[in-house]
């Protein structure tokens, strides 16, 4: 008998390709979703504009590095759109039609890691397009890094980002078969991740103390560390935040698969 | 007239009892909004404690003045939440599924009764919080405002929340007209995540008149603490009264128009 290796992984390819083809039933949502990327851009333009007028360096940033900064970051937070992951498991366990997922042939975190590489790849191009006509329309002098190792370092930093994510809201949404009401903790994490992923204002502007405890945790690196090696900032740490991020990631797997473990009893499938 | 104002009354003391007796069903999520809002708020503070540990000034606005503009944003935001945020958010689908039919029925204005009948009072810890910021904010000014001053700033505030209602009544009425609003509401979402960031006083050019006249976000809370500061002239506050006037017009005719121009679940 003939062993195909990757005949496992045929299936989510099919999941994530599925979930790329369904994007375009949305047209209209992809082009206001690029749109409102600008909001991001005109924030940072505006504000760090006024503040620029005073001072010429802040944190180490001038006017155009900064506003790369902000290009970049809000085009990697556009990309993590698995925010809706947990909102999904969330209503379907509470209106108990979860069992669509759990009846399926394939492991469901692995359905929804799927789901989530079909997005962003939707994604990925018209987001790049969003941050070009950006980088014009403001007339940003945009500053990358030109050095090949540091680029490579920070494409693996993001795609380790975006699976860490994908984790922290599979792992939230799971936990509504024990906590039921998980809704209002959802939204304020939504509102706690801008910040401390650096997408509201770079972590650089923290104090140091804060700065030094946040390289512990994943989130410096799913959006911050990234956009500030894409800009030519931070090179040493690119090599030590790949090894916590990847470390994190296999610590959330455990959790997750633990969790599940034990809650997934609990699931009855009527709702709640 | 006052006959009309004592059914109103009424009708409101009405509808907030049927609330609370709704809401006690549901009690975990009583101060849901609180939390996610009251962490918005939070959130805001941190970022500007950040950037004014590099900066002193963002324009000729310090610390205590954009303290208080994120207090003023939160405080009428709070507003909204407790009074008329839920019912007029539901307008929409009220319209898609001809459940207006029930409103219109009833001897009640129903822009009244869709205003008040979802009132939530567990944001109420919202505008205590709120209160809070502003007075920090005042206090990191440096001022001690005599009764002018607070007079001026809870008129602006009073105005303000007009403003940001007529804007979330005239944006829902879109769905008078069109099958749906999601992209007026995506707008709206993005003018006011940006606008609560960012005091009008960094607006200038095309942005100053996109966000200080047509989608007025931008003088929401700069104006009241402009008029704290003692920044604000008469022609900003002319300005400001006269924007507040023209979208209150606006949207009691965009209302009246949709009524006339809805038909029930096909509309």
């Amino acid at each position: 008998m003939k062993i195909k290796p990757w005949s496992g992984y045929r299936k989510y390819a099919e999941a994530a390709y599925l979930n790329l083809k369904a994007q375009l039933a949305w047209r209209a949502d992809v082009i206001f979703n690029m749109l409102f990327t600008i909001s991001k851009i005109l924030f940072a333009f505006l504000l760090w504009g006024i503040i620029f007028q005073q001072k010429e360096v802040v944190a180490g940033f001038t006017f155009h590095g900064m506003l790369s900064y902000y290009i970049i970051s809000s085009f990697l937070s556009q990309l993590e759109m698995s925010g809706g992951i947990s909102e999904e498991i969330f209503w379907r366990i509470r209106n108990g039609t979860f069992t669509n997922y759990v009846v399926l042939p394939i492991n469901t975190e692995g359905y929804f890691i799927a789901m989530e590489a079909g997005v962003v790849l939707f994604y990925l191009a018209f987001d790049f397009l969003a941050a070009v006509i950006w980088i014009f329309l403001f007339r940003i002098r945009f500053v990358f890094t030109g050095e090949p190792l540091i680029l490579i370092c920070a494409v693996v930093m993001v795609l380790l980002g975006l699976l860490f994510m994908v984790e922290l809201n599979y792992y939230l949404g799971i936990l509504t078969l024990k906590y039921q009401e998980i809704s209002t903790f959802l939204m304020i994490k939504n509102n706690l991740i801008s910040l401390v992923t650096g997408t509201i204002v770079p972590l650089a502007l923290f104090p140091e103390g804060i700065v030094r405890l946040m390289r512990y945790l994943p989130f410096y690196y799913v959006t911050y560390l990234p956009s500030m090696l894409l800009t030519g900032r931070c090179r040493q740490e690119a090599l030590s935040g790949i090894l916590i991020l990847a470390g994190w990631c296999a610590f959330l797997q455990v959790v997750i698969t633990v969790t599940w473990n034990s809650y997934r009893r609990k699931y009855d499938g009527v709702g709640i | 007239m006052r006959k009309r104002w004592k059914k109103n009354f009424r009708v409101l003391r009405e509808l907030m009892r049927i609330r609370f007796q709704g809401l006690m069903m549901f009690q975990l999520g009583f101060f849901g909004p609180f939390f996610v809002d009251g962490s918005l708020f939070v959130v805001q503070l941190m970022v500007f404690r950040i950037v004014y540990s590099n900066v002193e000034r963002i324009g000729s606005w310090g610390e205590g003045e954009m303290i208080l503009f994120i207090g003023t944003f939160s405080l009428i935001n709070a507003v909204g939440m407790v009074v008329y945020f839920f019912g007029i958010r539901q307008l929409p689908e009220k319209i898609k599924k001809g459940e207006l039919d029930l409103y219109l029925t009833k001897p009640v204005s129903p822009l009244l009764r869709l205003t008040f009948e979802k009132i939530n009072p567990g944001s109420i810890p919202l505008v205590f919080m709120s209160l809070c910021i502003i007075g920090y904010g005042v206090s990191k000014m440096g001022i001690t405002p005599g009764a002018g001053k607070v007079l001026a700033y809870l008129g602006w505030v009073i105005m303000m929340t007009l403003l940001h209602y007529d804007m979330m009544v005239l944006i829902r009425c879109v769905c008078f007209y069109l099958v749906t609003n999601a992209r007026m509401e995506q707008l709206e979402d993005a003018a006011l995540e940006l606008c609560m960031k960012l005091p009008g006083i960094a607006f200038y050019g095309i942005w100053r008149v996109i966000f200080c006249f047509f989608l007025p976000y931008g003088i929401m809370a700069t104006l009241p603490v402009q008029s704290m500061s003692g920044e604000m002239g008469i022609r900003l506050a002319l300005q400001g009264a006269a924007v507040t006037a023209v979208f209150t017009i606006l949207t009691v005719l965009v209302w009246k128009g949709g009524v006339r121009h809805y038909n029930s679940a096909s509309s």
